[in-house]
């Protein structure tokens, strides 16, 4: 964008980007829920966990571990799973420039897989800016907290997402956003490897570190496919 | 209580990560750097979809998912839209389970 960007209307365009998504995130918040009543937290807790730590995959981990281990091994647990989010910050961190560090902190609070993935697409397809990236936090954010508690509140009665593949709505989703970044056939390669590498690494590896190997591994893959086209089209 | 304290734990470990790089990546950054940076969105966003959508429980599985996430991609191909993207994969997915596959 090279005109300034009327922040409301952004917020508010951010915000709608995450509707879509709803259903999956209310899926897996209503589980979420679930399974944070049966290790005994109150509604409340429940919330207060959903609010305070803001990580999806991490909570999940965190509660099946809950009574079986000791906080540090929680803890440290749930900064393996995250570490991914280096490599998100960093690949939207270009985007960020022009902000402050307050701004920066800010957008940082709430930056889930999902609002990343659509505040990234946005930015590819040059109309991203913080309003949207904001708005995709925030939409994301009080989903994920709302259905949490809500879940909670319900106990035993919430379906399994599996069910209706609602489970599927996510990978959709990414996809649907990934389409946006496939403009050559080399991003189409990085894709392809990182898809592929990912598969393999998600059946031999813990928690997300599949995510963090298969992305350094494919954009790094992507630099040097890049170099050695440029030469080879040199020679 | 306790648990309070536990979440507040949780919470420091995964917004140091979520901050590091946006606050420590600036203006002088390396040629290369820049240029590694442009291909990690797409390698991080199908490094999220394989497996979600190939091997939802760790294992690989060619089910009625599968065939979804087949029909999906296309959409996505096609369409670039991600409402248009979820809505062909969930139709085919409840439709090949409406069949009884």
């Amino acid at each position: 964008m090279t005109h300034k960007p009327d922040l409301a209307k952004e917020f508010q365009r951010g915000l709608l980007a995450t509707l879509p998504l709803a259903p999956g995130v209310i899926a897996f918040g209503l589980l979420y829920g679930m399974v944070a009543r049966g290790v005994g937290f109150s509604p409340l807790e429940a919330l207060a966990m959903s609010a305070i730590v803001h990580g999806g995959s991490a909570q999940f981990i965190a509660l099946d571990m809950w009574h079986a281990a000791g906080p540090g091994t929680i803890i440290l647990t749930t900064w393996v799973v995250n570490l991914r989010h280096l490599l998100m910050g960093a690949s939207i961190a270009p985007h960020l420039l022009g902000l402050s560090w307050r701004w920066k902190a800010f957008l940082a609070l709430w930056m889930s897989d999902e609002s990343y993935a659509l505040a990234i697409a946005a930015y590819e397809q040059g109309q991203g800016n913080h309003g949207y990236f904001l708005g995709a936090n925030v939409g994301v954010a009080l989903t994920w907290w709302g259905s949490g508690w809500m879940g909670a509140m319900l106990g035993a009665a919430v379906p399994d997402p599996t069910r209706f593949g609602l489970d599927l709505v996510f990978p959709l989703a990414f996809m649907g956003l990934l389409s946006a970044f496939l403009h050559s056939r080399l991003h189409l390669a990085v894709a392809l490897i990182a898809g592929w590498l990912a598969l393999l690494g998600a059946q031999f590896l813990p928690g997300k570190w599949y995510v963090i190997i298969a992305g350094i591994a494919a954009s790094g893959a992507g630099l040097l496919l890049e170099e050695g086209t440029r030469r080879w089209k040199r020679s | 209580m306790e648990e309070v304290l536990i979440f507040i734990g949780m919470a420091i470990v995964t917004y140091s990560s979520r901050v590091a790089m946006i606050l420590l990546l600036g203006r002088e950054m390396p040629a290369l750097l820049k240029r590694w940076l442009r291909y990690v969105p797409v390698a991080v966003l199908a490094a999220l979809v394989a497996p979600a959508a190939l091997a939802p429980r760790g294992e690989l599985e060619f089910g009625v998912q599968a065939w979804a996430a087949v029909v999906g991609a296309a959409v996505a191909w096609r369409t670039r839209n991600v409402l248009a993207t979820i809505l062909g994969g969930m139709v085919t997915y409840w439709l090949l389970k409406a069949f009884g596959f």
